[in-house]
């Protein structure tokens, strides 16, 4: 999880999920964190191709 | 002339094949096997000895080998070292990588040639490692290129960039001057790339590994947190830098199921912290792995996280990180990771 995706992808990530901000990746409320861990965890049980970026919505 | 000494595995000294792979270090007078191909395109250059040793001896007794065919090496007072091809082969690259690398560590310089994907590559330091083909057909390219390495480095003039000197890139890179305009150069660049080219300036060394397989069933995984926003205890025990760490911690969860701002914090140094250190759970999502957890919707969570603080850090600083803390995620049966980027 990050809001540097183009980093990520930089330096080799293959599964980087697009966080709202650099000051916190993980939201700024349990509504918006239990999103963004939720599409996490879809994110490792998904096939993906290298480097994929995905957003939480 | 300049005296070199060639290091060649037991096959290629001619003391025989697997069966001679367990032959300790030892001297040959000249140039043997390959090593006459190479003299013979070495200019000012001459191969005073070979040194060679059996590449299971080499691999089961690294230390030892190396100090010895150092010893060899030393004897001979040579300007150079020039070590393989070794082609494809994992354990003789490894064994010319590892000898270069010590030799180059003291200041001569050292050669060694083999496929770039051999796994020796990394293991040559300050060494520089000519490419060659996967296996023996390539003996024939192979020799020239090393040749004139060893000659250039001989000379002891100042190498050019690897794509012209013919070495694998060493992750070293030099400030020069182009004489044109960055944004000159950018619009080159753009051009280019609006032609369907991409090109860089700075090219990146990092690794690309595959993805790994979506985990089958996370209802019965053991998940890992892992950070590299600096998050850590209150007071920060033991010292995590604020740029430009040296290392990793980790710190146990067991019994928390939050990560409650009277204890934890953020030292990261890199970004304003107020929001992180209001709630360390926006960095580290504990509260909310916790609640899913508890709903099954996670197998178990991993007993600790990982932290360290992802500023400044050279790109091979990360990599060592990363795979210690994978290697002990690993141990632990960690079969998924959720991690956040600062």
């Amino acid at each position: 999880m990050t809001a540097l995706p183009t980093i990520a992808t930089m330096v080799g990530v293959n599964r980087t999920l697009r966080g709202p901000a650099i000051t916190h990746p993980f939201g700024l409320d349990e509504a918006e964190r239990r999103r963004i861990v939720e599409r996490g965890l879809e994110m490792l049980q998904a096939e993906v191709e290298p480097l994929t970026v995905w957003d939480v919505e | 002339m300049v005296k070199a000494v060639h290091y060649v595995n037991q096959f290629f000294a001619g003391l025989g094949s697997e069966e001679a792979a367990r032959t300790p270090p030892s001297r040959l007078a000249g140039a043997v096997g390959p090593g006459r191909g190479l003299q013979a395109a070495l200019e000012g250059i001459e191969i005073a000895a070979t040194i060679t040793c059996g590449d299971d001896y080499f691999a089961e007794h690294e230390a030892e080998a190396v100090a010895r065919l150092l010893e060899l090496f030393e004897a001979e007072e040579a300007g150079i070292l020039v070590a393989g091809p070794a082609f494809g082969s994992g354990r003789y690259g490894y064994a010319c990588a590892r000898l270069a690398a010590a030799v180059a560590e003291r200041g001569t310089p050292a050669v060694a040639a083999m496929h770039e994907e051999n796994p020796g590559v990394a293991a040559a330091g300050k060494a520089y490692v000519v490419p060659t083909a996967v296996n023996v057909a390539g003996m024939r390219e192979a020799l020239p290129r090393m040749a004139a390495l060893a000659g250039a480095l001989a000379s002891g003039r100042e190498l050019g960039p690897p794509e012209e000197e013919g070495y694998l890139p060493r992750g070293v890179r030099r400030n020069y001057r182009t004489g044109r305009l960055g944004a000159e150069r950018a619009i080159d660049l753009l051009l280019a790339k609006l032609s369907g080219e991409t090109r860089t300036e700075v090219s990146s060394g990092f690794d690309r590994v595959e993805p790994p397989a979506p985990v089958p069933d996370l209802s019965h995984a053991l998940l890992a947190l892992v950070t590299e926003a600096g998050c850590v205890p209150q007071g920060n025990p033991d010292r995590l830098p604020t740029i430009r760490a040296r290392g990793w911690l980790r710190y146990s969860l067991a019994g928390r199921a939050t990560l409650a701002p009277d204890e934890w914090e953020c030292v990261h140094g890199g970004f304003d912290v107020a929001l992180a250190n209001e709630d360390p759970n926006r960095l580290v999502p504990l509260d909310t792995v916790s609640e899913l957890v508890g709903e099954g919707r996670i197998g178990r969570l991993h007993d600790a996280f990982y932290t360290t603080t992802g500023n400044g850090t050279p790109a091979a600083v990360s990599a060592r990180f990363g795979q210690e803390i994978a290697r002990d995620l690993k141990e632990a049966g960690v079969e998924a990771v959720l991690l956040s980027g600062t």
